[in-house]
């Protein structure tokens, strides 16, 4: 039970950190970025590329995170400025369909040069104890980057000023203007930030096992789910959604059967979305 | 058309009379009911091709009547279809009914899982993004339902569909006939209803759906009907689909290769146009036939034109078309009606410091 739970407790904080890039953007200016699993796709093909020249993991994966990142404000540069220039649901939903055109691009380019890509850190070592069960390397490495992210995150939105103002934007962006913040300035940084988050899931991904090329829709399916029942913008949210999430996941999947677990998971966004669309930390 | 100014507008491609709107509907009966024998009468293969065409532009007719109607995005289109196949195989398979029950079960199936989603969502009053995530979770919910359900569905190696006659195969010229047959039909239904006082409704709740609240329209019920109508069609589709084809699979029904698909479909061709469905299924049919080569291109070709139509022109080929013929049938006199221009083309406040 105790191994089940903290198992549960490891995908969370995959789950948590997968979300919080998808959930951030979303929660500025109502866009949900149907392209950001192919993103995630995108930085563990390079990090793959890298890794086979010969270079270290470390540099490989920095590079990887700042290639995502670079992808990302080439979106923000280049389809969300039509998006923006919407407003209200017509926004969102033109952001929906720009990205998801986006998301083919992307993945069916990375498919066609890189059938086989496949991104695996593999991360050596004894398996650690944790309240006396053993956990493997690679996901304990995992949850402790996800952690540092949660943590660096929180304190960045709460601690400084420009992480202030990322959240005025969030509240109000008529406000945010008349206080002297350019809400695109801070959408682009949020992007960029949102593409090297991307970056980071591909490396903890690929950790506990193969990340694949054509992973990406089911990594977006997943940010989605995450970013409903954790609530719009909220970085808290995104962390305790996926973590109760997680728990319910490997749960079900240990007394009641894989398969059914997948549709369990379903149906805890959409019973969200239904009792309460705002999600659990949403304003 | 000063004469139509005081009288009712019937329809998106519009005539100020009943006898004209229905002439697109005959124009393209026409047509589909040539094209055989003009083109490709004895290629099996160019056949399947027609009736894979077919059943895109009638899946297409069903989502035009649910979103580009009444607004509620509905990303189910391959699930709903699937209720539809799955519903009527199964049922065929574990019963000795015939074809036509199948058919009918699975066509109701599919209006009632349809009509309860529009109900869900009409209740909690989901916006159209939401309606489109809960419909989403359901198309994956409902494809792993299909894995798991292994002695019913068969799972990935599928299940073989027996009980419809030879003539109708989808690589027969009766199959093609078939669907050109259901097709047509839907359209003349899509139609029927733009020229009713349900038309009416569908238009003034998709402009202001307060504003058509306040004017008397019971939009949640109108919401429900275009949802259940829309989704029977939907059903009804899928389940000859299985019958024609003989065999199905979750990857027929799947949401990559049905939803994505008439999105952009539909989409292409222009959203709540009666003939957009048609135009996009039959021009991307022929692009997929140019492409055949490498179907990662192919999904490359499919992103770019779906950034491309939603940058560029929003209303789909259709409402081009109109939009030019008006100019022309004004004789290039007058300014035509521009878009609204861009809302926000304000200059951005300097970026914040520190």
């Amino acid at each position: 039970m105790r191994a089940v739970i903290l198992d549960g407790i490891v995908l969370g904080l995959a789950f948590g950190l997968l979300g919080v890039g998808m959930t951030l953007v979303y929660g500025l200016g109502g866009v949900i970025n149907l392209a950001y699993g192919q993103i995630v796709v995108l930085a563990a093909i390079v990090i793959s590329l890298r890794m086979e020249d010969g270079w270290a993991t470390v540099q490989a994966a920095l590079v990887g995170v700042l290639a995502a990142a670079g992808v990302a404000v080439l979106l923000d540069q280049t389809l969300m400025r039509a998006v923006y220039r919407q407003h209200g649901e017509e926004r969102t939903l033109m952001g929906l369909l720009l990205t998801l055109g986006a998301a083919f691009v992307i993945g069916g380019l990375l498919t066609w040069r890189y059938p086989a890509g496949a991104l695996y850190i593999n991360v050596t070592g004894e398996p650690v104890s944790i309240l006396g069960v053993p956990m493997a390397v690679g996901s304990v490495w995992a949850s402790v980057i996800a952690l540092a992210v949660a943590a660096v995150l929180l304190l960045f939105f709460g601690g400084t000023t420009f992480g202030r103002g990322v959240r005025s934007v969030i509240q109000d962006e008529t406000g945010a203007r008349l206080v002297g913040i350019s809400p695109s300035f801070v959408r682009t940084v949020i992007f960029a930030l949102s593409g090297a988050l991307a970056g980071i899931v591909a490396i903890t991904q690929s950790m506990s096992g193969p990340l694949t090329v054509n992973a990406g829709f089911e990594l977006t399916t997943f940010a989605l789910i995450v970013t409903v029942v954790g609530g719009l913008g909220s970085v808290a949210g995104a962390f305790l959604a996926g973590v109760l999430l997680g728990v319910v996941n490997s749960l079900s999947a240990h007394y009641i059967g894989q398969y059914i677990t997948t549709i369990i998971l379903l149906g805890a966004a959409a019973l969200t979305i239904l009792i309460r669309p705002r999600g659990l930390l949403g304003r | 058309m000063a004469t139509t100014r005081s009288r009712p507008r019937f329809g998106a491609v519009v005539s100020g009379r009943v006898g004209w709107a229905l002439l697109p509907i005959v124009a393209t009966a026409a047509i589909l009911a040539v094209l055989p024998s003009v083109w490709f009468g004895d290629s099996p293969y160019t056949t399947s091709l027609a009736v894979q065409a077919l059943a895109f532009a009638a899946y297409g007719v069903g989502f035009n009547l649910i979103f580009g109607s009444t607004n509620q995005l509905f990303l189910c289109v391959g699930a709903l279809a699937g209720v539809g196949g799955y519903g009527a195989a199964i049922l065929t398979d574990e019963t000795s009914l015939p074809m036509a029950a199948g058919v009918a079960v699975g066509t109701a199936s599919a209006a009632i899982v349809g009509g309860l989603l529009s109900w869900i969502a009409v209740r909690r009053s989901l916006g159209v993004i939401f309606t489109g995530i809960v419909t989403l979770v359901f198309s994956l919910a409902f494809a792993n339902l299909l894995l798991g359900q292994r002695d019913l569905t068969g799972a990935e190696t599928g299940l073989v569909v027996t009980g419809a006659p030879a003539r109708i195969g989808d690589d027969q010229v009766g199959g093609y006939y078939l669907f050109a047959g259901i097709l047509v039909g839907f359209l003349v239904v899509f139609r029927v209803l733009q020229l009713s006082h349900v038309g009416w409704a569908f238009r003034a709740l998709r402009d202001d759906e307060v504003a058509a609240e306040l004017a008397g329209v019971d939009v949640s019920r109108y919401r429900i009907y275009a949802a259940t109508l829309g989704s029977a069609m939907i059903g009804l589709t899928g389940a000859l689909l299985a019958y024609s084809a003989g065999f199905i699979s979750p990857t027929t029904y799947s949401f990559d290769r049905v939803d994505v698909r008439v999105l952009v479909l539909v989409a292409f061709g222009g959203l709540g146009t009666l003939l957009g469905p048609v135009i996009g299924a039959g021009v991307f049919a022929v692009l997929d036939e140019q492409l055949t080569a490498s179907l990662e291109l192919r999904e490359v070709l499919y992103g770019v034109f779906v950034i491309a139509i939603f940058l560029g022109f929003r209303h789909g080929v259709v409402h081009a078309f109109v939009a030019l013929s008006r100019r022309i049938a004004r004789g290039w006199g007058g300014r035509p009606v521009e878009p609204d221009p861009p809302q926000d083309s304000r200059p951005e406040p300097p970026p914040v410091s520190g």
